[in-house]
């Protein structure tokens, strides 16, 4: 590390420990600590600004307070609508996405192997790529038969090409010598997919799928605030947490919006878990030949 | 000039005909000659049993080498002559093999380790990625050379700096392929054959006939000035957020990766705040920004903010501290060191994380404007939607598309400019 | 069927010989006399509680100004530690070290400050890859303001010239070799004089040819600037070409198990290695070294 360096090269050895008060915790942890508080005390009393400095805030003011929003949430949770809320965006994301996966890992990989197939669709790919998934939800919308179907649809498009990037580069990491040494030696064809292919692109393919993830849940808001709330189809979409937020905001109960996006964030930190459990999971019997990825 | 001694050569000439090692470099080989090592054997006698995993590249300098291999479908005998390889177990997946020497014999034999540094440090050069991308391929599937093939060796021109650039495919008439499957089966599917829900979508041709006609039916042409306001728009806020972003992620993430205090300090509150997806953050940014501009600036700002602020961040983390003690041991203090060694060598970094934050940026403006505001793609697209002006969606989405290429573009090319030495470096063709 | 162990030996890459060093440089004409470093008893152990290993177990040496003292011995024995204590990269755990009388670490400070008097080169490099060869020799002293800029870029020219570097002045280190970028590397820590040249492995990568080149060039500049020279390498032959003194290290813990004196004079050129006395010294050195080696391979250690 650069800090390291710059004060000097970090060795091994206990460090000291705080005897100071309870907060024995390492230094980072403190000092973590203590900026989350500070924060929140910013925000209390940039928020609250109207009520116990009698002038408004220009920003901080107008921002709903997090003894409100506390308020907000602990009424939330005993709320059937909020939990359905998670499951309803949460099942989306999980559609979207697994789709992605499905058909977009093997697509790079069939791309970055047989060049044919890379100059036909590569152009093609390139057109659509720069446009924002969300661009696409009107389309969607009028294409496919449920509303349901077309904020898939917006959320698999969301995912899928950066999928597609991550396994062409892992794909184009495999040292093609490895592969001709292994050969030459009387490896079979199975051997070398699973102990030169397969290991050399599964880091890539995580990578992308932790971004990827990311991307879906933006998506997945963004499709449920607009297909949901923006345009005059009729409420019924059958909520979300972005609906939820939307609705909030144009029902006048602000510190729900805030109970909304807390919750958005955690759903999406749940969800990049997952993917690390399941991609530790998978480098378990990743052989020792990555590429360069 | 001194020679190198023969036995080096020999050894290099023996190397050289293994398959896959023959065209590394000189340093490559000579780093893979130092860790090898010889041994004599006599007849009979045995290299290595059928239990151990055998981690090492023998190669057979004279003589002939047995290998068994029993418990297989057909107990195969396979034979290693001169120049002619074996074991390396890890890499084949090969179990329980035994080889045995077949008269006196002349062994080499190299430890894993040093072939894959070797091989990984020196990269294959253009010709052979060239002509290596037939070959990765037909060496898995292990096909005869076809015409496709050795087309393909002929063809491609891999850009080895970037993941994914702009790529020029040689082959115009497979390009034109894709191009015309695409577009061909969008004009079939939607009004050759309106196919059932096809139907609905807006066709290609009328798409390009309002797109381009002086008087279109749903008032937004490439003649009408209210198409350029609206690019204008969206064009505006995002040039704002972006040098917004970037003026103020640069140097937090400059200093998030060289302060630790700051790092300790501020990165856990950044780390909250970004995972919330920007969309969730539309309705809060109405709620506090006045006016119909501001959020949507502040919500593209921030997208593009965290991009940058990441990126750099992790750019100066990159950075290979044995730069900064040289640069101590040169005399430089901490500020010089930041000023000279984290900010240049943090630079490629940053530049990958504009793009990023500019393709971001999009993103977030087509989320805001569809939601809120006036003018704008994204208030098209929606508008164009809810009052049933089909294919004025696709020219928005076009339009969006090929902004947001000329944009990243644009970016990628002054930070070319900027950092010379690194394009230098990698197109570089190894000696 | 025969059983019995095959046996293993390096191999062998013959040394090539090196050219011969240019008539100016005089052996004796050595400008400076300062750099003597004085290390006593330094322990360092890596790790900490139960599972900590002892690096260096009261390795005490003593190196005089103006010397050539090669470092050689099995992996991972602890010499790296010796040159990091040095340069002030790592601290030690007992034991101090001096330089020229004066305390670089020991008690009461844990460790020696980085500075220009003891310069690294690295083995893997560490030319700044943004500049130009020409800023990277002007480097040290630009930061710390001791020469104005324009004097300080014709006496970098120049000493690009001395080495044969002329032409390379406006490349970037990505577009050169890796003989010349050692080369810069060198040029460029000794445009700040100082009293110590450390190098840790420094030619380990460069194939027999280069390698051959890079002995000259750091013996031509070793005389012209009298810099402690201290070095670690694996190379027997190396070793005993370049050295003054050469030290044979025990593996792990590390301590100086021989030092021979290199009675050979400077310059040192292609006849050096084929004569009688180098090849009685490297015999000797193989010897002491094939020892440690044995002992090392017996506790499994690893390449590091």
């Amino acid at each position: 590390m650069v800090n390291s360096a710059v004060a000097g090269v970090a060795e091994s050895g206990a460090r000291p420990r705080s005897t100071i008060g309870i907060l024995r915790l390492p230094r980072a942890q403190r000092r973590a600590l203590v900026s989350y508080l500070a924060a929140l005390l910013v925000w209390q009393l940039g928020s609250t600004s109207g009520r116990w400095l009698g002038v408004e805030l220009p920003l901080l003011g107008r921002i709903p307070a997090p003894s409100d929003v506390l308020g907000a949430w602990s009424h939330l949770i005993v709320d059937p609508g909020y939990w359905q809320s998670w499951l309803a965006s949460s099942k989306r994301v999980a559609a979207g996405f697994t789709a992605a996966v499905l058909t977009g890992v093997p697509l790079g990989l069939i791309m970055a192997l047989s060049p044919p197939v890379w100059d036909v669709v590569f152009p093609v790919f390139e057109l659509l790529r720069p446009i924002p998934p969300l661009a696409w939800v009107p389309a969607a919308i009028i294409f496919w038969p449920t509303q349901e179907l077309s904020i898939d649809a917006v959320i698999f498009i969301g995912a899928f090409f950066t999928l597609v990037l991550n396994a062409v580069s892992g794909a184009r990491s495999i040292d093609p010598r490895l592969i001709q040494v292994a050969r030459s030696m009387g490896a079979s064809r199975a051997n070398i997919l699973t102990r030169l292919v397969l290991p050399a692109v599964l880091p890539s393919v995580v990578v992308g799928m932790e971004v990827s993830i990311g991307i879906t849940w933006e998506v997945v808001v963004a499709a449920e605030m607009i297909s949901g709330g923006g345009s005059s189809r009729g409420a019924s979409s059958g909520g979300g947490l972005g609906f939820f937020i939307w609705n909030s905001y144009v029902g006048g109960s602000y510190p729900q919006i805030i109970v909304g996006m807390i919750s958005i964030g955690i759903a999406g930190y749940l969800s990049s878990a997952a993917l690390r459990v399941v991609a530790a999971r998978l480098s378990r019997w990743n052989a020792p030949y990555g590429g360069r990825a | 000039m001194p020679e190198p001694s023969a036995r080096t050569q020999l050894l290099r000439a023996t190397l050289g005909n293994v398959p896959g090692l023959g065209d590394l470099s000189s340093d490559a080989v000579d780093s893979i000659v130092l860790a090898a090592e010889e041994g004599e054997t006599e007849d009979g006698q045995l290299v290595y049993g059928g239990t151990e995993i055998v981690t090492h590249l023998y190669v057979v300098r004279a003589g002939r080498v047995r290998l068994e291999r029993a418990g297989s479908a057909a107990e195969r005998t396979r034979w290693a002559g001169s120049g002619e390889t074996f074991g390396w177990h890890t890499l084949t997946g090969i179990r329980g093999e035994r080889a045995t020497s077949d008269g006196a014999t002349t062994l080499l034999r190299i430890p894993e380790r040093a072939l894959l540094q070797a091989l990984a440090s020196a990269p294959l050069r253009r010709e052979q990625l060239r002509a290596s991308v037939g070959g990765r391929a037909g060496a898995i599937g292990a096909r005869a050379k076809t015409s496709s093939e050795a087309q393909a060796s002929r063809i491609f021109r891999a850009m080895v700096d970037r993941a994914f650039q702009w790529f020029r495919s040689p082959a115009p008439y497979r390009r034109l392929l894709g191009y015309a499957l695409f577009f061909g089966g969008w004009y079939l599917t939607v009004e050759a054959w309106a196919l059932p829900h096809f139907d609905r979508l807006p066709g290609i041709t009328e798409v390009v006939h309002e797109w381009l006609s002086k008087d279109p039916t749903f008032g937004l042409s490439v003649y009408t000035p209210e198409y350029y306001a609206h690019i204008g728009s969206s064009l505006r806020r995002v040039g704002i957020a972006f040098s917004l972003a970037t003026a103020l992620g640069v140097p937090v993430g400059l200093a998030l990766g060289s302060s630790t205090t700051f790092r300790e300090y501020v990165f856990p509150v950044f780390e909250l705040l970004r995972p919330v997806p920007i969309p969730a953050w539309i309705p809060l940014a109405i709620l506090v920004f006045s006016g119909a501009e501001a959020p949507i600036v502040f919500l593209t700002f921030l997208a593009s903010f965290f991009a940058t602020a990441l990126n750099t961040f992790l750019g100066v983390r990159s950075i290979d501290p044995k730069y900064v003690l040289a640069a101590r041991c040169l005399g430089a203090s901490p500020w010089q060191v930041f000023r000279h060694i984290v900010v240049p060598g943090a630079l490629p970094f940053v530049l990958t994380g504009l793009q990023i934050s500019v393709g971001v940026a999009w993103f977030s403006i087509a989320a805001a404007e569809m939601c809120s505001g006036q003018l704008g793609l994204g208030y098209v697209i929606n508008t164009s939607y809810t009052e049933v002006k089909f294919p004025t969606i696709v020219i928005g989405m076009l339009t969006l598309g090929i902004l947001g290429f000329a944009t990243s573009a644009l970016v990628r090319l002054v930070g070319e400019r900027l950092v010379v030495w690194r394009a230098r470096e990698l197109s570089m063709e190894r000696p | 069927m025969t059983s019995g162990a095959i046996a293993w030996r390096p191999a062998g890459t013959q040394r090539a010989a090196a050219p011969v060093l240019p008539r100016s440089a005089r052996a004796d004409a050595l400008p400076r006399r300062r750099g003597a470093i004085r290390i006593a008893d330094a322990v360092k152990y890596y790790g900490t509680g139960e599972s900590r290993v002892l690096a260096v177990d009261h390795c005490s040496l003593d190196i005089a100004a103006g010397e050539v003292f090669v470092v050689i011995g099995p992996s991972g024995c602890g010499k790296t530690t010796l040159l990091n204590a040095l340069a002030g990269f790592h601290s030690l755990d007992a034991g101090s070290i001096h330089l020229d009388g004066e305390l670089l670490c020991g008690p009461g400070r844990e460790k020696a400050p980085i500075g220009a008097d003891r310069i690294v080169v690295f083995q893997n490099g560490a030319l700044f890859p943004w500049k130009t060869v020409l800023e990277n020799v002007a480097f040290g002293p630009a930061m710390r303001g001791t020469i104005p800029r324009t004097e300080l870029l014709e006496r970098a020219r120049r000493r690009l010239a001395e080495a044969g570097l002329q032409g390379y002045e406006e490349s970037y280190p990505g577009e050169t070799s890796s003989g010349v970028k050692r080369r810069v590397e060198i040029v460029r820590a000794l445009m700040n004089d100082p009293a110590v040249l450390l190098l840790d492995e420094p030619f380990r990568a460069l194939d027999a040819l280069t390698k051959a080149m890079m002995h000259e060039a750091l013996i031509a500049s070793y005389l012209r600037t009298g810099s402690t020279v201290f070095f670690i390498t694996h190379d027997i032959e190396e070793a005993v070409f370049l050295g003054s003194r050469v030290a044979i290290m025990t593996s792990r813990p590390c301590r100086p198990k021989k030092i021979l004196s290199i009675d050979i004079p400077y310059p040192r050129g292609r006849e050096t290695v084929t004569s009688r006395r180098f090849r009685e010294l490297v015999a000797e050195a193989m010897a002491a070294v094939h020892e440690e080696a044995l002992k090392a391979y017996a506790l499994g250690e690893k390449e590091g």
